[in-house]
């Protein structure tokens, strides 16, 4: 943030913070919320932890998560694998903890990618206006009214299969992309469409600023607080669609390890041994958890209208 | 051959939805005359699963067992196959007799009668037959008349993907030169090559003779088939069930020993079972294999139930043509016995296949043991020191499967035994469906190891090794090209007696043991479950429950 807008800023903070001690910015303020925010400091933690297990596996378990004994399938758990084993044979634990990977995987790569591109194009229809509001809002529309689910079908059975890791995470991020940018378009356009008539990018156009400058300097860092609260949402959002495209078979495909896929190859073992499905289960939703519950702290902390 | 119609997935919600509509609309007619007749053990009406045929209940267009399973109640045949062990024992036949297997002289039993009240004569097989070959009527058994002479003829010479397109590709004949009626109760046929388990074959639905109305109107006898068998239709109503009836007509020696039959259309195996176990059903054949694990559904159906294998087949092959690594047989036979099977059939299929010890289905005549022997024994050890003596191979191997079925978790299995057996990368890898996965087969597309099945079409032992493996067959994908195999056929087809053809069949499977470029991984076993309302429930060799011998208690 540049030092010319504090001015504008202080005096558009005063009224919400009247409660605390000093003058802060925005961010500051959203800092200063978050930090004493339970829910916060535990979804970090858990968000720390599955990140950790999503870089560095190795940390957590010693099993390789391809070593199978499949006469031992469907195990209970046991001192020796702490959650058993799946159809297949697998140790589960070493399995949950490599399956992070995809999952953060997409997670942050959806979740980024559609709010650097709805924000690129809201920024754009939101300051331009006029016709280039009309054709990208159309545009945007388009993609809303598809179905994620159905979108995600036709997208991914269109592409060709490959047995590339990354090619099969980006595959899927793809279609989040895709099918995930109008949310923060419409988002992103609103936003500036508040912030533009304000007194301080109108002083800046009057002084001669450039529109690049107007809208890097002063829209984009005034208007973007509710796209990261919403993308933040969106991760865990993203975590759990991948979850449901795997369980289809139409998202991460085997070999890549992923919850959603084990969860789906569990089903068959549903009645015979309910823990392959529960362990996997379980890590999915404390993803998904941690992430949403991140972005309620972060959108407590950013909008003082709830407060 | 027959496709089964099984699969592990699960069944969207709106299938469950349409069977429970389905289940709601035959429920009304429960517990008919039973009482009325004489005996406890006769008479009576059940309920089975059943699903929806994919074609009318012609015999002649029948290739899957939604109507095959109907038509097997209401067709008779020349040759009935045992329940029990599926020996061929006469039915419409008096005798089938021929000097050089290759010119055979049918006679019929007399006053053997179709349910309309006229009777089966010789032309109502010649014309029956003549007409499943004839090409333009584009029906899906025809293939099984191709022994016969003038087959050929009867066949469309267009190319592409419509053979009797465009002009002049119309086939030269109407009728097999073949076949010839001598009498009423007689008839000839006579094959282009010797065909030693002609008889054997003649046991097939295809092989069903046709009344003269089906030729009035072949539509119309889709719906409401007129047949000899011991069952005729009563009502056929498309997604939700078909009922049969006894045949008032029946001439035969195996009548059934219910009144009414009703199969109930599911379209999905766990509704079925769900309403066996709930008592609203009678009978399924369908089992899902989320019960089949640790017995459940035996538990669940207090041991109401049973399971024997069926002339199904599975097995992994690879072509050395065309993935050059797997020349050596001594490779080929150590990725075999890196597979194991017994371990894999227990946890994966949850006792749904047993494992292979050979080419051959145990169920059919011909079956000698452990024709593969050592070779599909699982020996992690040995197969890796032969693995390591042949050198082993550069880089890895896929097992290449189609995704429309539910190949998934059995592929894995394998690939996994084999990896952790032999040190060698192995991926399962899928191909989009079964139609282009037999596309890139041909079109020797497919390197590493693929998955290929076979159910069988007539129970001999013939018919698991000739249209698979010798020279030039459409399923033969393995570049298999043994001269010896190929003699040996030949000889079997010429044989004198069935027991001599087996000897030599058995002796051209160990030339397969040999060569392990087809790597027999199990045979399939069916199941089937039943309310406490019926006994007498046991599944043939084709894996379908003889209804005709389900009795009430």
């Amino acid at each position: 943030m540049t030092d010319d807008l504090k001015a504008f800023e202080v005096v558009d903070e005063r009224k919400g913070s009247s409660r605390s001690e000093g003058v802060r910015s925005l961010r500051a303020d959203a800092w200063h919320d978050l930090r004493r925010n339970p829910l916060f400091w535990i979804s970090a933690a858990l968000i720390v932890l599955f990140v950790v297990m999503a870089i560095a596996p190795g940390l957590f378990t010693n099993t390789s998560p391809r070593e199978t004994v499949l006469s031992e399938a469907r195990t209970p758990p046991s001192s020796e694998n702490w959650f058993g084993r799946d159809v297949q044979g697998y140790d589960l634990y070493a399995r949950c903890i490599y399956g992070a990977r995809a999952s953060i995987l997409v997670g942050v790569f959806a979740a980024a990618g559609t709010a650097i591109i709805g924000t690129i194009f809201g920024l754009l229809a939101g300051y331009a206006s006029g016709a280039t509001d009309a054709v990208v809002g159309r545009v945007a529309e388009i993609f809303f009214a598809l179905p994620l689910i159905l979108g995600a079908v036709v997208i991914l059975t269109a592409l060709p299969p490959s047995d590339e890791y990354f090619v099969i995470v980006f595959k899927v991020v793809l279609v989040f992309w895709i099918l995930g940018w109008p949310t923060i378009f419409r988002l992103m356009r609103s936003s500036v469409m508040q912030v533009r008539p304000n007194d301080y990018v109108q002083a800046a156009r009057a002084l001669g600023g450039s529109p690049w400058r107007i809208v890097t300097s002063h829209i984009l860092p005034n208007a973007i607080a509710p796209v990261i609260v919403v993308s933040t949402i969106n991760l865990g959002v993203y975590i759990s669609a991948e979850a449901t495209l795997s369980f289809l078979g139409i998202g991460l495909q085997p070999p890549t390890i992923s919850w959603g896929v084990m969860i789906s190859d569990a089903l068959v073992a549903m009645r015979s041994a309910p823990h392959v499905l529960l362990f996997p289960a379980a890590f999915l939703s404390l993803a998904v958890l941690a992430f949403i519950m991140l972005g309620d702290a972060v959108r407590d902390a950013f909008d003082p209208k709830s407060r | 051959m027959r496709r089964v119609r099984r699969s592990l997935t699960l069944a969207s919600a709106l299938l469950v939805a349409s069977a429970a509509l389905a289940a709601c609309g035959g429920d009304d007619d429960d517990g008919g005359g039973g009482q009325s007749e004489s005996g406890e053990q006769t008479g009576g009406e059940i309920t089975v699963r059943g699903c929806n045929p994919e074609n009318p209940l012609v015999p002649g267009n029948t290739a899957e067992t939604c109507g095959g399973n109907v038509l097997d109640v209401t067709t008779a045949k020349l040759i009935k196959y045992a329940t029990e062990d599926a020996a061929p024992q006469n039915d419409i036949a008096e005798s089938i007799e021929t000097e050089d297997n290759q010119n055979f002289t049918v006679t019929l039993k007399d006053d053997y009668m179709f349910s309309d009240g006229t009777q089966v004569t010789a032309s109502s097989f010649v014309d029956a037959w003549n007409y499943n070959a004839y090409g333009p009527n584009g029906y899906q058994s025809s293939y099984f008349f191709a022994p016969i002479a003038g087959y050929a003829d009867l066949q469309c010479t267009g190319d592409g993907e419509d053979p009797c397109a465009g002009q002049g590709s119309q086939p030269k004949a109407e009728e097999m030169s073949g076949l010839e009626v001598v009498d009423d109760l007689t008839f000839t046929i006579q094959t282009t090559e010797q065909v030693s388990n002609l008889p054997v074959r003649l046991g097939y639905t295809a092989f069903a003779p046709y009344p003269e109305s089906f030729f009035e109107d072949p539509e119309a006898f889709g719906t409401m088939p007129v047949s000899a068998g011991p069952y005729m239709v009563e009502e056929f109503t498309q997604n939700e069930q078909i009922v049969v009836t006894k045949n008032p007509e029946y001439s035969g020696e195996f009548p059934g020993n219910l009144d009414r039959i009703t199969f109930r259309v599911y379209n999905d195996a766990s509704a079925a079972y769900a309403d066996v176990v709930a008592g609203n059903l009678d009978v399924t054949d369908d089992i899902p294999v989320n019960v089949l694990q640790d017995d459940i559904w035996l538990s669940d159906l207090q041991d109401r139930g049973t399971e024997r294998e069926q002339g199904v087949i599975s097995t992994m092959g690879m072509d050395p043509t065309v993935d050059k690594r797997l020349d050596d047989p001594a490779l080929r036979t150590a990725i075999s016995m890196a597979i194991d099977r017994e371990t894999i059939t227990e946890q994966i299929f949850a006792g749904a296949a047993a494992p292979a010890d050979g080419w051959v289905s145990p169920v059919v005549d011909g079956y000698v043991e452990g024709q593969c022997g050592d070779n599909c024994t699982y020996d992690p050890e040995a197969a890796k020191a032969m693995w390591e003596e042949a050198g082993g191979i550069q880089g890895g191997l896929t097992l290449t499967y189609n995704a429309d079925s539910d190949h998934g978790p059995w592929t894995e299995a394998v690939c996994n035994s084999i990896r952790q057996a032999l040190d060698v990368e192995c991926n399962p890898r899928p191909v989009v469906d079964f139609a282009t996965f037999l596309t890139q087969l041909g079109d020797k597309e497919i390197d590493g190891l693929f998955r290929q099945g076979w159910q069988m079409d007539y129970p001999s032992i013939e018919n698991f090794l000739v249209p698979l493996y010798s020279k030039g067959a459409s399923s033969n994908y393995y570049s298999f090209d043994n001269a010896d195999f190929e003699r040996l056929n030949r000889e079997a087809a010429a044989a004198p007696s069935v027991e001599e053809a087996n000897l030599l069949y058995q002796e051209a499977e160990r030339l397969l043991a040999e060569d392990m470029r087809i790597i027999p991984l199990w045979f399939t076993t069916g199941q089937v479950g039943w309310s406490d309302r019926v006994s007498g429930v046991e599944l043939n060799a084709f894996g379908v429950p003889d209804y005709a011998a389900i009795s009430l208690n």
